[in-house]
């Protein structure tokens, strides 16, 4: 029964190598689903960056006496561009992505701050300019949050892999690292409305 | 040759394939077990001459079935493995050769362009828009098809191919492929990787054990050369087959192409590009090899051994331009490379209005010289005209796979006729969810407050909110336009997480449910949408052939027929001679009554599961019932657009696309 055995050491050996293949392959796949996923954001969040300028220039003219506001916005969305670059270079990374969520959060406030200053311009509010951007923001808004649900379900899938057992074998020595979700804090949760007595 | 019999034939070849390899896998066995008698066998023979003694002798029959299991084992395991990983279908060949998936919503130029062809050819043919990869790596000019059916195919070019080629260029390029997937091409090609892998593991064994050390190693390392030896002319034969198969499609697949484009030289130029370019159509990848029978032109550095799996680039150029001088012209590839362009982006100086982003695909150059509507940004554009006369009952079935020029050029208009809006929301995932949620919304403001906030309930608020934002525009799109602009939202669809697919499923069952008006064609529309996105999410639910005869299929033809008579006609009596026009079809097949069903017995969720059970049988019954469907349809000379797109829909569920209809 020698060559039987030898035979059953050569299967094994064969399903040994079989499994690690199909490992290391889920882990690539589910990988680049996360990093595809990401492109779906970047897109809508280009879009977002292209049109608060236009948003800007807009307001401008109505707005003149709100100068600090408009030029931190714009500031806002230059930063926030930026870390969007280098997500996008790299997505999943973890201090790119801490970077892009606190960049995000930042310009998500200050675009609040915008429209709430809209609300006193009654001028402002019936421009259909406006009203169309701040409807395609909107919008915009919507597919950004509906893409990075998408992306953070593909980490989340990814991250559960990779340490689940027998995967977790694999993930370490083929340098599968873990990826980092993509959250937004919204300003309005986060400030408590303060109360004073 | 029509659709199905070319289905037929695919469906033939692959039992072909497999007795060719069944013989092969027993060759195979046999040498392994020659090798196994001499190495093993001599041992035997020198123990036995050394010792004098016969406790160890093997008797032959022990050492066979020892043989013949381990080897049998080791092919099935591999074959098993490759197939089991290639049950995602086109999707899993392409990101096997590190293609990158193209955003639908891409507004990079090259992409665009590529996606515009392959959408148009989707709308052309009738089938859902493929996933679109580029293989950002390859410098060549290439492209392959892969999957099991149009619902899970992929198309993936080359960098070379989407850089270098004209839009012409591509289009021929693209309608090889699609001719390869219409033909049913894809499936046995998918089923000859996931068996030749499984020869290939022999060798793999093999060179597990040449590494085999120690004192007694050597007669594995014999058996493990041999093994490799073994393997590799096994695998010879497998690529013998697949050159031998693939050889012969690739001459059909250029005829079609040139038959759907009506522009030889478009083919005939990208092929001369490949001869042309310094890289030709090789490909870098080490994976190549493997899928090298899914390939547009040649992707393999060398031919292996003479076997080319394609015809030599000269004669397929002969073929199309018999002006062709032999000479080919020069490429010059661009020096940087067209990935990672740098993202023009950051830095907007404050208060400075940036250029307008490319909100639209930029119209493409029109592919052939004739009159086409210039496209009309703002305006909604006058409805296409569907040939409501008369469409013979022979050329909807002939037309069946078979897309000709007036079909692309009408789906070219059709494209740029769909408002910018729904174009974009066809291509975002929120916006596709929201579109295909928005074909299904009431037409009573009351009943659809209640879908909407139903809608909002199982979803989340961005979805409802995008609904109804893009609702004004979708009231407007005929009937003819729905199939096309499902079929163009599915790539986006795809890209749904395997969570929020399941939101948008309930919310569709949701929409359905809650509409207390049972309109049979909103309901196709949802089943197409479901059955295509269930092959991407689910791919164990793969429908196999379970229904070779119609005889068990009698009373699904019968809801069938019935529910099609009552969508086309308003009086009962009408709708019976209609349903008896494409019952008397059916009837001389069956040898059956095909029962005249009531309303209340041909309901949405018994068509539901009729159409499933015709989707699991075989193409020949599948060409009879939509051949008694069309008779139904065509029984009053006069069409009604719905009528007709009804007919589609139910074409589309059995997986035989129709392509659009034309005005007369």
């Amino acid at each position: 029964m020698f060559l039987l055995s030898c035979g059953l050491i050569a299967v094994v050996a064969l399903f040994l190598l079989i499994f690690v293949i199909g490992a290391y392959n889920s882990l690539v796949t589910l990988r680049n689903r996360y990093k595809n996923a990401y492109s779906q954001i970047d897109v809508q969040l280009k879009r977002r960056y292209d049109l608060i300028p236009n948003l800007v220039e807009t307001a401008k003219g109505y707005l003149s006496h709100e100068r600090g506001t408009l030029e931190a916005v714009i500031a806002a969305r230059n930063a926030a561009a930026t870390a969007n670059t280098r997500a996008a270079q790299n997505p999943g990374d973890a201090s790119a992505m801490k970077e892009l969520s606190s960049a995000e959060s930042a310009l998500g406030g200050v675009m609040g701050r915008l429209f709430a200053l809209a609300e006193a311009y009654p001028d402002l509010k019936a421009n259909t300019t406006m009203l169309n951007l701040m409807e395609e923001l909107t919008s915009t808004e919507n597919k950004v949050s509906f893409a990075r649900q998408a992306y953070n379900d593909a980490v989340m899938t990814y991250n559960t892999r990779r340490e689940v057992f027998p995967t977790n074998l694999i993930a370490g020595p083929f340098n599968f690292g873990p990826a980092e979700l993509f959250v937004i804090d919204k300003p309005e949760q986060k400030e408590a409305p303060k109360v004073s007595f | 040759m029509d659709f199905f019999e070319r289905q037929d034939k695919a469906r033939r070849h692959t039992t072909l394939l497999v007795v060719y390899f069944v013989v092969a896998v027993a060759l195979l066995i046999g040498a392994v077990y020659l090798v196994v008698v001499v190495i093993f066998g001599g041992i035997e023979l020198k123990n036995a001459v050394d010792q004098t003694t016969t406790t160890t002798s093997w008797s032959h029959a022990k050492m066979f079935l020892a043989t013949a299991a381990s080897t049998l084992g080791v092919i099935s395991a591999g074959s098993f493995f490759k197939t089991l990983s290639l049950a995602r279908g086109g999707r899993a060949v392409a990101e096997l050769l590190d293609g990158r998936l193209v955003n639908s919503n891409s507004t990079d130029g090259n992409e665009r362009k590529l996606l515009n062809v392959v959408e148009e050819m989707a709308i052309a043919s009738g089938v859902p828009v493929p996933q679109v990869y580029v293989m950002d790596g390859e410098a060549g000019i290439n492209a392959f098809a892969a999957g099991h059916s149009a619902s899970d195919a992929a198309i993936s070019v080359t960098r070379g191919a989407m850089t270098l080629l004209t839009r012409d260029e591509l289009q021929g390029v693209i309608a090889h492929e699609y001719s390869h997937l219409l033909n049913g091409d894809m499936k046995l090609n998918l089923r000859l990787m996931g068996l030749i892998f499984g020869i290939l593991c022999l060798t793999v064994i093999g060179r597990i054990l040449i590494r085999a050390r120690g004192k007694n190693a050597w007669p594995f390392l014999l058996l493990g050369l041999a093994l490799i030896i073994i393997g590799w002319v096994g695998v010879l034969f497998g690529r013998l087959i697949q050159a031998a198969v693939s050889r012969q499609r690739e001459f059909l697949a250029d005829a079609s192409a040139v038959q759907f484009t009506r522009n030889p030289l478009g083919l005939a130029g990208a092929l001369k590009k490949i001869g042309g370019a310094s890289e030709g159509s090789e490909l870098q990848s080490a994976r190549a090899e493997e899928v090298s029978h899914f390939f547009f032109a040649n992707g393999l550095k060398s031919e292996f051994f003479g076997f080319a799996t394609h015809p030599p680039l000269e004669e397929r150029i002969k073929a199309l331009d018999p002006s062709f001088d032999g000479k080919f012209p020069r490429v010059v590839l661009p020096d940087t490379p067209a990935q990672a362009a740098p993202p023009p982006l950051p830095g907007v100086s404050p208060l400075v209005q940036p250029p307008p982003p490319p909100s639209q695909a930029q119209p493409p150059p029109p592919p052939l010289p004739t009159a086409k509507p210039p496209p009309l940004p703002m305006v909604r554009p006058p409805p296409l005209p569907v040939g409501p006369a008369t469409v013979a009952q022979q050329t909807i079935i002939a037309d069946i796979g078979r897309p000709r020029t007036e079909h692309l050029q009408y789906a070219v208009d059709l494209h740029q006729a769909v408002p910018p809006a729904i174009q974009t929301a066809a291509h975002d995932p929120l916006g596709a969810h929201a579109l295909v949620c928005a074909f299904l919304l009431a037409e009573d403001t009351a009943a659809r407050e209640k879908q909407l906030e139903e809608l909002g309930r199982r979803t989340s608020d961005a979805v409802r909110q995008e609904t109804i934002r893009i609702w004004p525009e979708v009231q407007g799109i005929p009937a003819h336009a729905r199939i096309p602009l499902v079929d163009l939202a599915l790539p986006a669809l795809r890209r749904l997480s395997p969570a929020q697919f399941e939101q948008f499923r309930a919310a569709v069952n949701a929409l359905i449910a809650s509409d207390n008006q049972t309109d049979i064609f909103e309901f196709m529309l949802q089943k197409i949408v479901m059955r295509h996105l269930d092959t991407r999410f689910y791919p164990e639910r793969r429908p196999v052939t379970q229904y070779y005869d119609l005889r068990p299929l009698v009373r699904d033809a019968g809801i069938l027929l019935s529910a099609t008579a009552y969508a086309g006609a308003e009086d009962p009596a009408r709708a019976q001679a209609a349903f008896a026009k494409g019952a008397e079809s059916l009837g001389r097949i069956a040898r059956a009554e095909i029962p005249w069903l009531p309303p209340t017995e041909c309901e949405l969720p018994h068509l539901s599961a009729a159409l499933d059970r015709f989707a699991q049988s075989l193409p020949q019954i599948k060409k009879n019932v939509l051949t008694a469907c069309a008779e139904t349809v065509t029984f009053d000379a006069l069409i009604q657009p719905r009528e007709a797109e009804i007919l589609r829909a139910i074409a589309d569920t059995l997986d035989c696309p129709i392509p659009p209809f034309l005005q007369a």
